[in-house]
């Protein structure tokens, strides 16, 4: 080996330990940078025996990461849900209460609770019919039921307009990352072509695709040119070469009854029960299951709820021979001139009110709840009491009995299709918190699953600064060789050149 | 040199790996304060998920229970009232028929006849308009109006006219007409037994002498169990009374022979005795309802023992499990935030010579 040769292999080795210095900067500079993959020069033996660094290895593991974003998904969609139930249950939270120890008004604000009220001062109405106090209680009671489950509604109705605008929120998110995956996509794709260094580029691809899960469930696939696909958890492409558009139109208000839009990414529904292929995670996902499937769902209960009451308190015609109709009687609804059919129920609990006859604070007389005829005051037909007794209890003891007697619910509300108001009413409890303690159980569990699964990523393809100190030390000392190989080769020259 | 596999930590999860423990480990310790402190769990509704519905339907036969309670003692009150205005209704029979056994026909001995009658049948009436709270307790389900109207009012109630009305249909006068000395004993016997006696009963008494009307109240004492709580002064024993004091009174300071004072007497006597009779009867009534309300109480009362005991298990935490979780939290805590510090510390370039 001539001098000369020493010499190329001392420039190429102070290349090659440039660039993996370069390397190992790039490394510790991105050591708490979240999503970042370590990079590693890979050195070879050149034609003349030196060293080149002749690429630059990105640490990636495509299996983790795709765990991580499914992960992500499945905790942002319980996330979604969990919150939006957590909203729903607070309609029945009793937990405030204690066990009861003073009597009535203490279990809480849930219709249900409302109802166990009602009962009571119906039981104590019963005591003492002739008093009017016990009448009034029995009004406020009713009263206190109505405004419930017109809160209750209410709440439903928010949960669902929020999940609404949560959803417009995601899909304008979705979009925005969508573009910008586009570029980032693009500098892999030209820099493979180019031969450029494609890291930071993947980097940010990974890291979009990361924040893409988190508000829809995907996947994604990796061609040939390195261009990268993304599809939803269901199948529909969301980025193939170009962007697909997510859309949706936002629905202000949805009252009971009302279905918000759907999602469609490309023209296809990914959201709503006539999607070919719904979405099945990411936060937009939960936000459709809270917006179409449960808050409804607990809607409906409400309604059967409201239902049930203004069946239970109606009123029949006492007549020895009846002939008309069976009117609402204390629970009634604005305008309301029959009795609703369980079957159509829809809007009810947004619009139960107490029948005006009977609220002293609209002149009403709280008497007829123990003499009959609240639908139609001076009606003989709907006059249990005729003779205005004031200890009669038959009507009162009726109304008693109704609200623990059994009756038809509609089975599309997801409970119990034979219940008694009260049973019915705590099944509907129990399933709001049911849902509530699943969610939430999910949700720990999901995200348990996710902060796994980055951390497992993070260790796999993240940046260790010992490590990367050690490298740094290997590349302190080599340079100090070379330095020295370069002053030795350099006397050596000198001493040739003396001597010549 | 490469490191691969489970030896390979970054170093951004090493500096981080405790900040999720820790942060949970502090809301699990929130909460463990807040059941400490209540004694509850910190969110019933998370903690017993389906399980609420019972949980409710516990309180809702809780709170039942205490509200059937509560009422008995309201239902008690007019049953004790009852009763004791029955025992003071009794106790005058009980003495009118004491005077009227020692009473002998005499010149003078008509005035106290009718002080008999006249004192029985105002502390009859005064009984029967026994009130509790703003009940008539003798006026069945009609509990809003007095049961009996006053028989002395100004002018005269109806009662009286009847009584009045019936007298001169028979005799042709009115008992303190002068000429009512002709009429036999056995006349007025059958006048008190005949359109005398028809006064105090059916149509008649309901017109003339009772606003009660005929059905009891009735209560729930427990779930499911209802008894008869008042009883009301269409009774036969009031009845019998009213038409024993009545004819005392009217007939007793009258013109009437001896002989047919004498009849007045014994039938009045006979009435008396029934009536304080049927008032035991009555009370005897009574007296179930208020042993069952007792029964009712006390088997409530071990029920809502059992229950609360229930809700207890549904809804308390375990105190001690409670603070062994806080010390045990707080020991973790304290543990992470050390560990956090000499994580610190280990750092290569900690142990690098300055050059």
């Amino acid at each position: 080996m001539s001098l000369s040769t020493a010499f190329n292999v001392i420039s190429s080795s102070l290349a090659a330990n440039a660039a993996q210095t370069a390397v190992v900067s790039n490394n510790i500079a991105n050591v708490n940078t979240p999503g970042y993959s370590r990079e590693i020069g890979n050195v070879v033996t050149n034609s003349y025996g030196g060293s080149d660094v002749a690429s630059i290895t990105r640490e990636a593991n495509a299996a983790l990461l795709e765990q991580v974003s499914t992960s992500t998904s499945q905790a942002a969609a319980q996330q979604a849900i969990s919150d939006g139930l957590t909203r729903l249950a607070q309609t029945v939270d009793d937990s405030s209460s204690t066990s009861s120890t003073s009597g009535a008004n203490q279990n809480g604000a849930s219709p249900s609770a409302m109802l166990a009220n009602l009962q009571s001062a119906l039981t104590t109405y019963a005591d003492s019919p002739s008093s009017s106090s016990a009448a009034d209680a029995v009004v406020s009671a009713a009263s206190d039921l109505a405004s419930s489950l017109n809160s209750a509604s209410a709440t439903v109705q928010q949960v669902r307009e929020t999940a609404d605008q949560n959803m417009a929120s995601s899909v304008g998110t979705i979009n925005s990352l969508l573009n910008q995956f586009t570029s980032a996509n693009n500098a892999v794709v030209t820099g493979l072509q180019t031969g450029a260094n494609v890291s930071s580029a993947e980097d940010t691809r990974d890291s979009i695709v990361t924040q893409l899960a988190q508000q829809i469930g995907v996947s994604t696939t990796v061609a040939a040119n390195g261009s990268e696909s993304i599809y939803t958890d269901s199948g529909v492409t969301l980025f193939q070469d170009t962007p697909r558009t997510v859309s949706f139109t936002p629905t202000p208000t949805l009252v009971d009854g009302a279905n918000g839009g759907v999602v469609t990414v490309g023209g296809v529904p990914v959201t709503g029960a006539n999607s070919p292929m719904p979405i099945q995670s990411g936060a937009l996902a939960g936000y459709a299951a809270i917006r179409d499937t449960l808050a409804p769902e607990y809607q409906a209960q409400l309604d059967q709820v409201a239902g049930g009451l203004i069946n239970a308190f109606g009123e029949g015609d006492q007549s020895a021979s009846p002939t008309l109709p069976s009117l609402p009687g204390l629970f009634t609804t604005p305008g309301e001139t029959s009795l609703p059919s369980m079957l159509a129920t829809t809007g009810l609990a947004a619009a139960i009110e107490i029948n005006p006859n009977v609220d002293p604070s609209q002149g009403g007389n709280p008497n007829l709840l123990r003499d009959g005829g609240i639908s139609d005051p001076g009606n003989p037909a709907y006059t249990y009491n005729p003779t205005g007794a004031a200890s009669y209890t038959g009507r009162i003891q009726d109304l008693i009995g109704q609200i623990s007697a059994t009756r038809s619910f509609d089975p599309s509300a997801g409970l119990d299709s034979s219940a008694s108001l009260t049973d019915y009413a705590n099944a509907s409890v129990s399933w709001v918190q049911a849902q509530n303690q699943q969610a939430s159980d999910a949700s720990s569990y999901q995200n348990a699953v996710a902060t796994q699964a980055t951390s497992a990523l993070s260790n796999a393809t993240g940046v260790n600064l010992d490590a990367e100190m050690t490298n740094m030390l290997n590349l302190e000392n080599s340079y100090a060789s070379t330095a020295k190989l370069l002053t030795t080769v350099t006397s050596m020259f000198t001493a040739l050149l003396q001597a010549a | 040199m490469t490191i691969v596999g489970a030896n390979f930590v970054s170093t951004n999860y090493l500096a981080n790996s405790l900040v999720g423990p820790v942060m949970q480990a502090q809301s699990q310790l929130t909460n463990a304060m807040t059941e400490m402190s209540t004694g509850q769990y910190a969110d019933l509704g998370l903690q017993l998920g389906d399980q609420s519905g019972y949980e409710l339907s516990l309180k809702e036969q809780v709170g039942q229970l205490q509200t059937l309670t509560t009422g008995n003692s309201v239902v008690s009150t007019n049953l004790s009232t009852a009763q004791s205005a029955l025992t003071a209704i009794q106790s005058n029979a009980q003495t009118t028929l004491n005077n009227l056994a020692a009473w002998t026909p005499s010149g003078t001995s008509g005035a106290s006849l009718q002080n008999m009658g006249q004192s029985g049948l105002q502390s009859l009436i005064s009984g029967a308009n026994t009130t509790s709270g703003d009940q008539y307790v003798f006026g069945g389900i009609n509990s809003a109006v007095a049961p009996i109207a006053d028989y002395y009012s100004t002018p005269a109630s109806a009662a009286k006219t009847a009584v009045d009305q019936a007298f001169q249909t028979t005799f042709g006068v009115l008992p303190s007409d002068p000429a009512a000395a002709n009429i036999s004993a056995s006349d007025m016997q059958s006048f008190l037994s005949g359109p005398f006696a028809a006064l105090f009963q059916g149509a008649s008494w309901s017109t003339d002498w009772s606003s009660a009307s005929s059905d009891n109240t009735s209560a729930t004492i427990a779930p499911g169990q209802t008894v008869t709580t008042s009883t009301n002064a269409n009774q036969a024993g009031f009845q019998q009374l009213a038409q024993a004091y009545t004819m005392l009174s009217e007939f007793g300071g009258s013109a009437l022979s001896s002989d047919a004072q004498q009849a007045v007497a014994t039938a009045a006597a006979s009435l008396v005795s029934q009536g304080a009779d049927s008032m035991i009867d009555i009370q005897a009534g009574l007296g179930s309802s208020q042993s069952a309300i007792t029964g009712a109480n006390n088997s409530m009362s071990s029920q809502l023992t059992i229950l609360q005991g229930q809700l207890g298990n549904l809804d308390n935490v375990d105190p001690t499990a409670t603070a062994t979780e806080i010390s045990s939290l707080t020991n973790q805590i304290q543990m992470a935030y050390e560990l956090t510090a000499r994580l610190q510390q280990l750092n290569l370039a900690q142990y690098l010579p300055v050059t």
